[in-house]
């Protein structure tokens, strides 16, 4: 995955975030990815940025089961205990 | 109505699941209760990420219950109950979702993306002294004032950038960053590798974030 030896560009920086992120880079690499981010502010706001990305999704949310709804499947499941 | 826990949708211990679908199996109207309670919000986040509207949705959510109390005879714990719960949604929602939805395996999906997933122009060329660095750096978010973040506008932005991804990707940042699911729950539910999983994911966050970026300092 990594191409060059001994240090990381940005723009590989940026493809390797996410396994970074998962904890699923190999030790040497992500030891690569972090001396990086040692010396680059811009990539350290890009990481940023993905965390900030992950914690919006986080905020969305689909409205709660409606009662309506909750009713529908007990009445299907006391349709299934009877059957 | 729904407990109000942190984790509604955590997984629980064996013991206690083969507890529920033992009262399940019997019949026991609490247990099922507790099931729904349990994983409605996380079964309508799945089928969401393959289906346009939140009433297709729910009906897909119903009818995995269906498919749940008639299969539950079956179920052998070979995946966790909740693990085997979202396959089912998954399986019903594919049938409803997009044609392409249903033509190819999600593999295929990961396997071709191969595309950068911030521009190259962003980037110094060759023929610069450190080629691959930022030509300007990105934005710092953390100097924003926290309405920026927090506007509901930058929340619809998030929404519409999900709902633009292609359906693997869609499926996958659903499951993961809306309804919480851990990388494993998403491989044992749509038979992708974790490798797989995490190319989706990438590509995924990488296009919310694009989006956010256009939005913030565009």
């Amino acid at each position: 995955m990594v191409e060059s030896v001994d240090h990381l560009s940005c723009q590989e920086v940026v493809e390797l975030v996410t396994e970074y992120l998962e904890k699923s880079l190999p030790a040497e690499d992500a030891a690569l990815f972090e001396q990086h981010l040692n010396f680059c502010d811009g990539c350290v706001w890009y990481v940023d940025q993905l965390r900030t990305t992950v914690d919006m999704l986080g905020k969305v949310r689909e409205a709660d089961l409606s009662p309506d709804a909750k009713e529908r499947l007990m009445g299907a499941f006391r349709d299934w205990k009877r059957s | 109505m729904a407990p109000a826990q942190s984790h509604p949708s955590s997984p629980l211990a064996a013991s206690d699941e083969a507890d529920l679908v033992a009262r399940l199996r019997a019949g026991d109207e609490r247990a099922f209760e507790a099931l729904v309670d349990r994983h409605y919000g996380m079964m309508l986040a799945v089928a969401r990420g393959y289906v346009r509207t939140r009433s297709v949705a729910e009906e897909v959510v119903q009818e995995a219950w269906l498919g749940v109390l008639n299969g539950i005879d079956r179920f052998e714990g070979r995946s966790s109950l909740k693990t085997w719960i979202m396959r089912i949604v998954a399986n019903i929602a594919m049938s409803r979702g997009e044609r392409e939805a249903r033509s190819l395996p999600f593999s295929a999906f990961a396997s071709e993306q191969d595309e950068p997933v911030v521009d190259p122009e962003r980037f110094r060329d060759e023929t610069d002294g450190f080629p691959g660095h930022w030509r300007a750096y990105p934005g710092n978010w953390a100097s924003l004032p926290d309405e920026a973040l927090l506007g509901r506008e930058t929340l619809d932005v998030v929404m519409r950038a999900i709902e633009e991804l292609p359906m693997p990707q869609r499926v996958v940042i659903t499951m993961r960053d809306v309804a919480g699911c851990s990388a494993e729950e998403v491989c044992g539910t749509l038979d992708v590798s974790d490798g797989n999983q995490r190319v989706l994911l990438h590509r995924a966050r990488s296009q919310v974030r694009n989006a956010l970026e256009r939005h913030l300092d565009g």
